[in-house]
């Protein structure tokens, strides 16, 4: 399965694997096993390389605890306790008489991390700091890089610009209309010189021309929106009052409106008595004819 | 008197009816009617009512089955006379068909035979009450159905209808005695479904669902006597607005119309003080509704206690243009309510005085709320209007009188219809009746003052208010109902002055006074020579003998002299005040006390006059023309504060294209304290002296320069500044000036390149963002200049228009049009102002030969389903190639849409309108379009097919005689029964095959017997013996004969409301219209 390997930083761990799997059966032939399954010792290696990397992990949590940033004998030491492995048996066990020595692996090329993408030119310690303090960052983590044009602020360009750009949006825009809708044309020999989307009759012709388009309502709403809805608020309430309780609103209109209680301010709005908010009528049960 | 009621035997009624079912997807009304009749004269055995369309059922009198006959003679007016094609003929008939139905004659198309048994009741004046039982199938006229053609519910697809109508037509909807002076009080029901409103007359008493919960009953109550013309319907599911300032007004509006109609009624409650403080009265009823209906007849019409409007007076608090217009029609409207409404007419001839009343006030709110300068820019624009009307069309009669009643006597001969009655006038005379009608209002107030003016009003308000509140007596009621000699009366008590020159010559007398002024200055007297000439002669003139007011600016101030014109005097002297120009440096006095440095270089050094002004308060309705020189003129531009002295001059100074004239325009237009209208003007006369002036025009194209440094940003002068209207002022202007620069034409006749590409900078910089307000009337007004510039196309032996051909200017500007009408259909502008300048820009293009001359576009803009304003305007150009081309095609298609449009009002009235202003050809001109099929068809049209719309047919008859002329249309063989019906026949022959009849049944379609009625007695009585029984008889009632047997099938098997199921349409809503009234009734 090397085929999928290409880059080198995977060759390298290819390689490690590898010599793992070499250790592994090895230890399997001093153990007396004449043959494993392929699985088995894949297996094996799986468990081995486990190990090992959680040695590797654990003892630099080690030496990181200690503010180091590189493990010592020690560490590896706490680690292998701390995994439950008798250490004292270890220089017993590497002296073993009936070792398998194995050849170094191949020496592979640790993978190179790609360099970062160099953006300006790496500053220099100013005088007053000392050379031994940390170099600064690479420029890309503080450099702030433009990534658009200086905006022309000219108002002649500017109102030509917008004027053109609207213009283009509305030609794109009418010509895909009529591009993808039925047309009709000035002239008869070249129907597509001027087209123009046909006139469709609508069933209520006069909403869309007196009522504002969304466009336009927009801003109308952003200037007096909140006299609007006073007047809608206090159409309701006097509605909804009215028809809670008919026979009380037919006495409140016979007062005049400084006769309703002044802590009911809010109220002078309801006692409208028009008869088209009145509540309809249920109709009687005993017929008069 | 014409019409002396005094003695009219008459009907009171007492009337109550009952609609039981309206459903609106057919479209019909089921009702009934109950009236309640006091005799008033003993031998009452018939009584005639209006009743027009309706489909009667039954009649019964007090619960006694009445037979009765239905004949209505303007159904047809020519009959039996298939090969009559003369407008003289038919004329005359068609005014004897109505007055044979004029209920102020006691006559109807409905004749009610009281039975025997109620005889002897009716002698001793007991009350009668006739009851009867109506329908009405898919009306077209009376009633206007509007449903659009969507999915849901009626509520849902806004789907509403109206009562309309021209005069009196109320019969068109209900049986009734449709005329104006009949008072009487009203009881109304209407059952509508319950998702909808109806909206009615009088007070609403109560609202009652009915019993499967379905559908409402609207019970209102009329207690003020009101004339059955005054009682209007509309039911819709209509959005209700209660007037935040006066909570007994109610607005309505269609659906999703509500914030438009919160902003364009938030104004109303200021009309209504203006209008109860100007005569001191309230407002006589105790409720008022406006409903905003789509499709409406005409844009307002009043009724009592309600008014119905058109929709699109509807506006946002962004449109301009718009407000001052919708804010005229409401104050027209209440004006109508106190004198139309409240006060109604005693008789047609009448009516001149409620007209002027109410138009005069609705003048005295001009005024105040848009200035004295608007008022008067509008007094001079109306008589503008009627004397130009005048002088071309003949006299406009106030008051007609009508003698014995003889042809002869026509108090107007000089028109193709009679002024009888309100049906047979075209509605153009109409339209100029009124605007005179408030001039002489006008006139009467310059000569009483306008203290009295008021006073009169108030007295003649208060004196119906109180008759309006007595029960039913015999004569108080008469109080309601104002007559010229009653409003006479009431001047000359007031104001103890005596008005009768006045009225006799500008109300009893039609035409107007035309003069011709000119001057010369006697050095050596020091003396003004003036010279004032009348051309009395013309049509439409008459001779004035009388004082008239000279107003003379001298250098010493301005001085008003009272001028005697009399028979033979031409010239009159005026003494100068000031003596000599040598007095230097002084500053010169003006009429309003002013006093301002001028430049008097220009002046003629020998004389001391600046200017003068004949007759400048107007007082006179007259045309002037005056002759003084240019300088005159400039000076009277730029220093004479009256508006209409100014826009005098502006039209005076067309003729003198010198550069002192440009000057004292351009001076004008730059000058921001002066009226904008005025300004407006002379942006147009400057374009039309800078073109006199071509060859020697120094300097950039006129106007450009001051349009830049009005509207333009200062670094950058060819772009204009970002549209902010918040002066109206210079929004206006600014309209203004691209559309006049665009008539600017260079040596070529061609449009300056300068002007085009400025107008199209204007139109690619235009930007709206920042504003306020829309700029939707602007740039409509912008492509109106692009068609301005347009000039006719070079072309050489009518080679096709092609794409390739075009060019280069037409490219950019057909360019700009189809954006703009493409761009609209995406983000449509308020009232769709820009598709109607665009289609107008592409017919200006066809005609101008740019591109290839085809009406499909406009056919089909023109579709119902448009916007009404779009349709318009696409008719407008139809009419226009149909001329221009002589296409029948197009003729045929526009009669084929006045015959079968379904919203019939605007578009059908208005193609007519327009096919008479524009006429494909006139009848003094041969043309291949003037063949016998189209003279059948449009005399099939104005004889039978308008018979549901009188002022249609009125259209119809104009554009007959706009076509063909009084006499047989030459395109005619010759009729088979000779000459002898041509020329006199009016007056000499008699259709031997019918002899006059009396009675309110029959129609006397003889032209000879025209007001025979008037000679008899009794003919008037509605409801008197001295009919012959044989009335009665079928046998005489000799027209309309196939009309009357199906109603008397109809009678012999009495419908019922189901029993028409014929319909097509689904019954999905079934809207019961429910109406009852009750109806007192005087005389």
């Amino acid at each position: 399965g090397s085929k999928a390997a290409s880059t080198p930083a995977e060759n390298y761990h290819l390689a490690r694997r590898r010599t793992l799997q070499v250790v592994v059966s090895a230890l399997l032939t001093e153990s007396g096993f004449e043959s494993a399954e392929k699985a088995a010792v894949e297996t094996l290696t799986e468990m081995m390389q486990s190990y090992i990397t959680e040695i590797g992990r654990c003892a630099k949590a080690y030496c990181e605890h200690t503010a180091r940033s590189v493990p010592t004998l020690s560490d590896t030491l706490v680690t292998l306790i701390e995994m439950g492995f008798n250490v004292d048996t270890l220089p017993v066990y590497a002296k073993r008489s009936q070792r398998m020595v194995i050849t170094a692996p191949p020496v592979t090329n640790a993978p190179v991390t790609p360099k970062a993408l160099s953006a300006g030119q790496k500053r220099t310690h100013p005088a007053h700091i000392p050379g031994h303090f940390p170099e600064f960052p690479d420029p890309h983590t503080y450099i702030k890089t433009p990534t658009f044009r200086e905006p022309v602020s000219d108002y002649q360009v500017v109102r030509e610009k917008a004027a053109t750009q609207r213009r283009d949006v509305e030609r794109a825009l009418t010509r895909f209309m009529a591009k993808t809708g039925e047309t009709e044309s000035l002239f008869k020999d070249d129907v597509t010189a001027f087209p123009l989307i046909a006139a469709r009759p609508s069933a209520i012709p006069y909403l869309s021309a007196l009522l504002p388009s969304e466009l336009e309502l927009q801003s109308l709403e952003e200037t007096d929106s909140s006299e609007q809805d006073d007047q809608t608020d206090s159409e309701n309430t006097a509605g909804n009052i009215i028809t809670d309780d008919p026979g009380a609103d037919k006495e409140n209109s016979m007062l005049p409106p400084s006769g309703v209680a002044p802590s009911n301010k809010a109220n002078e709005d309801n006692m409208i008595d028009n008869p088209y908010l009145r509540p309809v009528k249920k109709p009687k049960v005993r017929r008069k004819k | 008197m014409d019409f002396p009621t005094g003695h009219t035997p008459s009907i009171n009624n007492l009337r109550r009816l009952k609609d039981k079912g309206f459903e609106s997807p057919r479209k019909s009304v089921i009702g009934y009617v109950e009236l309640t009749i006091f005799p008033t004269v003993v031998n009452l055995n018939r009584i005639k009512l209006n009743s027009k369309q309706c489909r009667i059922y039954r009649v019964r009198v007090n619960d006694l089955e009445a037979p009765f006959i239905y004949n209505d003679p303007t159904l047809e007016v020519c009959h039996h006379e298939s090969k009559q094609r003369n407008l003289n003929y038919f004329s005359s008939a068609y005014t004897a068909a109505v007055s044979a139905v004029d209920p102020d004659a006691g006559h109807g198309e409905l004749v009610i035979k009281v039975p025997s048994e109620l005889w002897k009741q009716g002698d001793d004046l007991k009350a009668l009450k006739v009851y009867i039982e109506f329908s009405l199938d898919q009306p077209k006229g009376g009633l206007h159905f509007v449903v659009p053609d969507v999915e849901g519910t009626m509520a849902e697809r806004g789907a509403h209808v109206f009562s309309f109508g021209y005069q009196n037509s109320t019969r068109f909807w209900f049986p009734c005695v449709d005329s104006y002076s009949e008072l009487c009080t009203w009881k109304l029901e209407f059952t509508v479904d319950a998702a909808m409103v109806a909206v009615s007359c009088g007070d609403l008493v109560e609202t009652i669902y009915t019993h499967d919960m379905r559908k409402k009953t609207f019970h209102y109550v009329l207690p003020i006597p009101t004339a059955a013309p005054n009682i209007s319907l509309a039911v819709g599911p209509f959005e209700i607005l209660v007037d935040p300032y006066m909570h007994e007004v109610t607005h309505f509006c269609l659906p999703q119309l509500l914030p438009l109609l919160k902003h364009s009624m938030s104004y109303l409650h200021e009309i209504f003080e203006f209008y109860e403080e100007i005569l001191t009265c309230r407002y006589p009823y105790s409720c008022f509704k406006t409903v905003f209906v789509d499709e409406a007849y005409v844009q307002v019409s009043s009724c009592a206690s309600m008014s119905i409007f058109s929709t699109n007076l509807l506006h946002s608090a962004m449109i301009i243009d718009q407000t001052p217009q919708t804010r005229r029609c409401l104050a027209q409207a209440l004006a109508q309510q106190f004198f139309g409404c409240f006060i109604s007419r005693m008789s047609w001839a009448d009516e001149w005085v409620l007209k002027g009343i109410s138009g005069y006030i609705y003048g005295l709110y001009l005024k105040k709320t848009f200035g004295v300068n608007e008022y008067r820019h509008w007094i001079k624009e109306e008589l503008d209007r009627i004397v130009e009307y005048e002088l071309q069309m003949g006299g406009v009669l106030l008051h007609p009188t009508f003698g014995g009643g003889k042809e002869k006597d026509n108090p107007t001969p000089h028109l193709h219809f009679s002024i009888r009655h309100p049906h047979t006038l075209s509605w153009d005379y109409y339209k100029m009746f009124q605007c005179k009608a408030h001039l002489v209002m006008r006139l009467i107030e310059n000569r009483i003052s306008m203290e009295f003016m008021l006073q009169v009003f108030n007295k003649l308000l208060s004196l119906a208010s109180t008759a309006s509140s007595q029960k039913y007596q015999s004569h108080m009621w008469s109080q309601m109902l104002l007559s010229t000699h009653a409003f006479l009366k009431s001047i000359s008590n007031v104001s103890g002055k005596d008005i009768g020159p006045l009225i006799k010559q500008w109300v009893d007398q039609s035409t107007v006074v035309k003069f011709f002024g000119s001057f010369a200055f006697n050095r050596k007297r020091n003396v003004l020579e003036l010279e004032i000439r009348q051309d009395y002669t013309s049509p439409g003139t008459q001779k004035y003998v009388g004082p008239i007011k000279v107003t003379v600016q001298e250098l010493d101030g301005s001085f008003n002299h009272m001028l005697q014109i009399e028979e033979n005097s031409l010239k009159h002297d005026i003494p100068c005040h000031s003596k000599s120009r040598r007095n230097k440096k002084k500053k010169i006095p003006l009429m309003n006390g002013e006093e301002v440095d001028m430049d008097l270089s220009a002046m003629d050094a020998d004389s001391p006059l600046l200017w003068i002004r004949i007759d400048p308060d107007m007082s006179i309705l007259r045309k002037v023309e005056f002759e003084q020189a240019d300088f005159m003129w400039q000076y009277q531009l730029r220093y004479e504060r009256d508006v209409v002295a100014q826009e005098e001059a502006i039209s005076a100074l067309e003729k003198f294209p010198t550069p002192p004239s440009r000057l004292a325009l351009t001076d004008i237009l730059e000058q921001e304290q002066c009226f904008y209208k005025v300004r407006m003007q002379a942006c147009f006369c400057l374009a039309k002296i800078a073109n006199s002036m071509m060859s020697t025009w120094q300097g950039p194209p006129a106007m450009k320069s001051l349009f830049t440094r009005m509207f333009c940003c200062k670094s950058c002068p060819n772009i204009v500044k970002t549209n902010n209207f918040i002066n109206f002022q210079s929004y206006f202007l600014q309209k203004t000036m691209p559309v006049a620069m665009a008539l600017l034409r260079d040596v070529q006749n061609l449009c300056p390149k300068d002007v085009l590409n400025f107008i199209l900078d204007l139109i690619k910089y235009n930007d709206n963002r920042k504003n306020k307000f829309s700029d939707n009337f602007y740039r409509a007004e912008l492509i109106e200049a692009l068609t301005n510039a347009l000039t006719p196309a070079i072309s050489i032996n009518n080679e096709v228009r092609t794409v390739d051909n075009l060019n280069a200017e037409v490219r950019l500007i057909l360019e700009e049009i189809t954006r703009f009408l493409n761009m609209e259909k995406l983000l449509p502008s308020f009232r769709n102002t820009i598709t109607v300048s665009c289609l107008r820009a592409i017919r200006q293009l066809q005609k101008n030969g740019h591109i290839p001359s085809d009406p499909s576009l406009f056919k089909s803009y023109a579709e119902y389903g448009h916007f009404v304003d779009v349709r318009i305007a696409a008719l407008y150009a139809l009419v226009d190639y149909t001329r221009v081309e002589r296409s029948s095609a197009e003729l045929q298609w526009l009669l084929n849409m006045v015959q079968n449009d379904p919203a019939p009002y605007i578009s059908r009235h208005r193609i007519l309108g327009m096919l008479c202003q524009n006429p494909p050809f006139t009848k003094t001109a041969d043309s291949a379009l003037c063949n016998e099929a189209l003279v059948d068809e449009l005399w099939k049209l104005m004889n039978s097919g308008t018979s549901h719309d009188w002022r249609l047919r009125c259209d119809a008859v104009n554009l007959y005689y706009t076509l063909f002329g009084l006499t047989r249309p030459s395109c005619l063989p010759l009729p088979e029964l000779g000459l002898v019906l041509n020329l006199k026949e009016k007056k000499a022959v008699l259709n031997p095959t019918i002899k006059p009849e009396l009675g309110g049944g029959t129609v006397i379609d003889t032209p000879a017997s025209i007001g025979i009625h008037g000679q008899l007695p009794n003919t008037r009585n509605p409801c008197s013996t001295t009919y012959n029984k044989e009335d009665i008889d079928m046998e005489t009632v000799h027209d309309s004969q196939a009309f009357i047997h199906h109603h008397l099938n109809l009678l012999e098997r009495p419908s019922t409301p189901g029993g028409s199921n014929t319909c097509l349409h689904v019954l999905r809503m079934a809207c019961v219209l429910h109406y009852r009234r009750s109806q007192t009734n005087k005389h």
